[in-house]
């Protein structure tokens, strides 16, 4: 997978290539508008990463130009706006998607591996969904751990299903309330660390080793370690 | 048309410049009554006078022989012709003239013309005591009308002429119907020109209140029509132009430096978010890894409080950036009460909803998430445990009313109604203050209303009105 990061700010420019890199990726980096043009055209890329406060153009209008010269990459946009205007979400109606700096990398992770999806074959969903010796089945709403079945609400079901998802990669709380309760909102409360403590004295009590474990500063993530 | 007609100022002026109108032709005409009343009465005062002389003269020459009454009569009979209106539609004499000749010497007795009543006019003649010259109204038992009268003396006779007021009764209430019917025509149209005319200058007042409204709500960018005649009208919406000018250049300034700052802050937060961010995903070095999370966190807590900080600049200023359509408020609401649920059960509050179905307000889905996402949070932070906390939404009176109930230890004295002021908050409340600004801030500028007020028997209860969407009243 090769992505293209247009972004005028070096350092953040910098850090994004080692971050995808790291990730697995290969990255292009261009810091103007023009570059990026001239890069993306060249129709070697499975998606962009682009800024929108570029020095000689607005990044929007730089989607506009690649997409009237024939480019269906998809694309995520950084946006240092807090409030992201109609434009944008327009965009994301379009199946292209938004970032509001600063921005957790395991979201901006997530959020890539979304639009590439998107963009690739879709491929059968599964029914069921399984994580060492966790098994969930989707079509009736149950999980076991080992041959012990959980007793879960629906939104921990719903949870533990994002978690399972997303097994051996970081989730943060942000992306846990959008994508579990379509919510974004930014709480300075515990609301979300409450509803994982939940979750966890049910899947994790008992088993010999712990699931869903927490990085600090960051979010979860499920993995059997 | 407004809902209440007699509540707009089209109305009132109209009501007032017509009852001027009413009142001065009322005056005007009750002059011309009277100058005409008293020009009636002059006429035939006149007229009575002359013929009397007539009369009396004719009296006085006449021998008293046997044609005396007979040309005497014939005299008084043809002076009777002369009055108008003498003979009604069918053309019976009305017998609005009498005359009477008395003379003691005489043995036939006083000489009558006039009405067959003519016992009934002697008795009034001879009790009312009339003297010779001016004439003098007298009043007939069982007639209506007055009669005027004049007394002329002459040779030992006396000689009574009177005309009946009937005549000009009868023009002067001619005179006083007509001026009713054109005055009523004159009413109703001078108040119908007079309300048109008001409505249509007040018209244009109401299209610049309505745009003003809308300006404020919405879009700065829009600009009341300007006609190009200067009247005071044309000058108002020229000075709400110039107003919204210099707002519109204020929002945008804020919006730029808000924006810059936003950007020159976050670039290089998000370059120490990531890098931290990235160590922590590392395996290994235990030893650090606390310190480093406790790091990351706290930059978030920088952000919340620089990005709330911000929005609510711009939210204050009516800058806030909203993308409003229907939203079902109920779900929102259950959403929200669904995710922080077991927080508050954590803290080993009792939590009740009672929350009525699809409420739609017209709103920016994000910014309503954020205001009653705020609303739990304040809740979670300053509630000691184990309180009670009822949270319900209706429609009441065409808005979305949500209330949240508690019964912990309420807001402070101190605070009370600044509770919606950026950076009020309690002494020991951990937060930065800025929550309940944001609330009322969004909500003011979503058309709606955010109240604090204590409960009775203790605790606090925070109400939020939003109008109702379209969608809904419909």
């Amino acid at each position: 997978m090769r992505l293209l990061v247009v972004e005028d700010d070096i350092s953040i420019q910098q850090f994004l290539k080692r971050a995808l890199t790291e990730a697995g990726y290969l990255v292009d980096a261009a810091s103007t508008a023009k570059a990026g043009e001239t890069m993306a055209l060249e129709g070697i890329h499975d998606a962009f990463i682009i800024d929108l406060g570029l020095p000689d153009l607005d990044g929007l209008d730089l989607i506009a130009r690649c997409r009237s010269q024939g480019s269906s990459v998809p694309v995520l946009i950084l946006s240092a706006r807090r409030s992201v205007d109609e434009r944008v979400k327009g965009l994301e109606q379009g199946g292209d998607d938004y970032l509001t700096k600063p921005f957790a990398l395991p979201e901006l992770l997530a959020r890539l591996r979304n639009l590439l999806r998107r963009s690739a074959v879709p491929h059968n969903e599964s029914v069921r969904l399984q994580a060492a010796d966790l098994q969930l089945d989707l079509v009736r709403r149950e999980a076991r751990r080992g041959d012990h079945l959980l007793q879960l609400t629906p939104q921990e079901f719903a949870l533990l299903e994002y978690l399972c998802r997303n097994e051996g990669r970081v989730v943060t709380r942000t992306m846990i309330l959008d994508h579990v309760w379509k919510m974004r909102i930014d709480p300075a409360t515990n609301v979300v660390d409450v509803h994982i403590y939940r979750l966890r004295s049910k899947v994790d009590h008992e088993a010999q080793r712990p699931l869903i474990h927490t990085i600090r500063g960051v979010g979860y993530v499920l993995k059997y370690a | 048309m407004p809902e209440n007609l007699h509540a707009t100022a089209a109305w009132r002026i109209s009501i007032w410049t017509t009852l001027a109108f009413a009142l001065g032709t009322a005056v005007a005409f009750s002059i011309v009554y009277f100058l005409v009343a008293q020009g009636l009465r002059e006429r035939s005062d006149t007229w009575l006078s002359g013929e009397a002389d007539v009369l009396a003269q004719v009296s006085a020459d006449t021998p008293r022989d046997h044609l005396y009454q007979r040309i005497v009569r014939e005299v008084a009979e043809l002076a009777t012709q002369e009055v108008p209106d003498e003979r009604n539609a069918r053309g019976e004499r009305l017998n609005s003239v009498f005359f009477l000749a008395t003379d003691p010497n005489n043995s036939e007795g006083p000489l009558w013309v006039g009405p067959s009543s003519e016992d009934a006019f002697v008795t009034t003649i001879q009790r009312s005591k009339l003297v010779p010259g001016a004439p003098q109204s007298i009043t007939v038992e069982g007639l209506r009308e007055t009669f005027r009268v004049v007394v002329k003396a002459q040779n030992g006779r006396t000689v009574y002429l009177g005309l009946s007021d009937r005549g000009a009764k009868r023009m002067l209430h001619r005179l006083a119907r007509r001026f009713l019917m054109v005055w009523g025509g004159m009413f109703l149209l001078g108040f119908l020109i007079s309300y048109w005319s008001a409505r249509r200058t007040l018209l244009r007042v109401e299209r610049i209140t309505e745009t003003v409204a809308r300006i404020g709500t919405e879009d700065l960018e829009e600009r009341l029509p300007e006609p190009v005649n200067s009247d005071e009208i044309s000058r108002l919406a020229k000075t709400f132009n110039r107003m919204l000018d210099r707002l519109q250049s204020s929002v945008n300034q804020l919006r730029t430096v808000t924006g810059g700052i936003a950007h020159d802050l976050k670039s290089p937060v998000t370059l120490i978010r990531g890098t931290l961010e990235s160590a922590l995903c590392n395996e290994g070095n235990e030893k650090w890894r606390d310190s480093v999370g406790e790091a990351v966190e706290e930059l978030d807590r920088l952000l919340q409080l620089l990005n709330t900080t911000l929005d609510l600049a711009e939210a204050e200023a009516g800058a806030l950036h909203m993308d409003r359509g229907p939203v079902d408020f109920s779900d929102v609401v259950r959403q929200l009460v669904d995710i922080y649920h077991p927080a508050m059960a954590e803290r080993h509050h009792e939590v009740t909803s009672d929350l009525e179905a699809h409420v739609v307000v017209d709103a920016d889905l994000l910014l309503l998430n954020r205001v009653v996402s705020n609303l739990f949070e304040n809740e979670l932070t300053h509630l000691p445990m184990g309180c009670r906390v009822s949270i319900r939404l209706h429609l009441h009176e065409g808005s979305a009313e949500l209330l949240i109930e508690d019964n912990g230890p309420g807001f402070p004295p101190d605070i009370g109604s600044r509770a919606f002021e950026r950076f009020v908050k309690g002494k020991h409340s951990p937060g930065h203050g800025l929550g309940l600004a944001f609330v009322d801030a969004v909500v003011q500028a979503h058309g709606g209303v955010a109240r604090i007020s204590d409960r009775a028997g203790g605790g606090a209860v925070i109400t939020l009105l939003l109008p109702v969407s379209v969608l809904q009243a419909a």
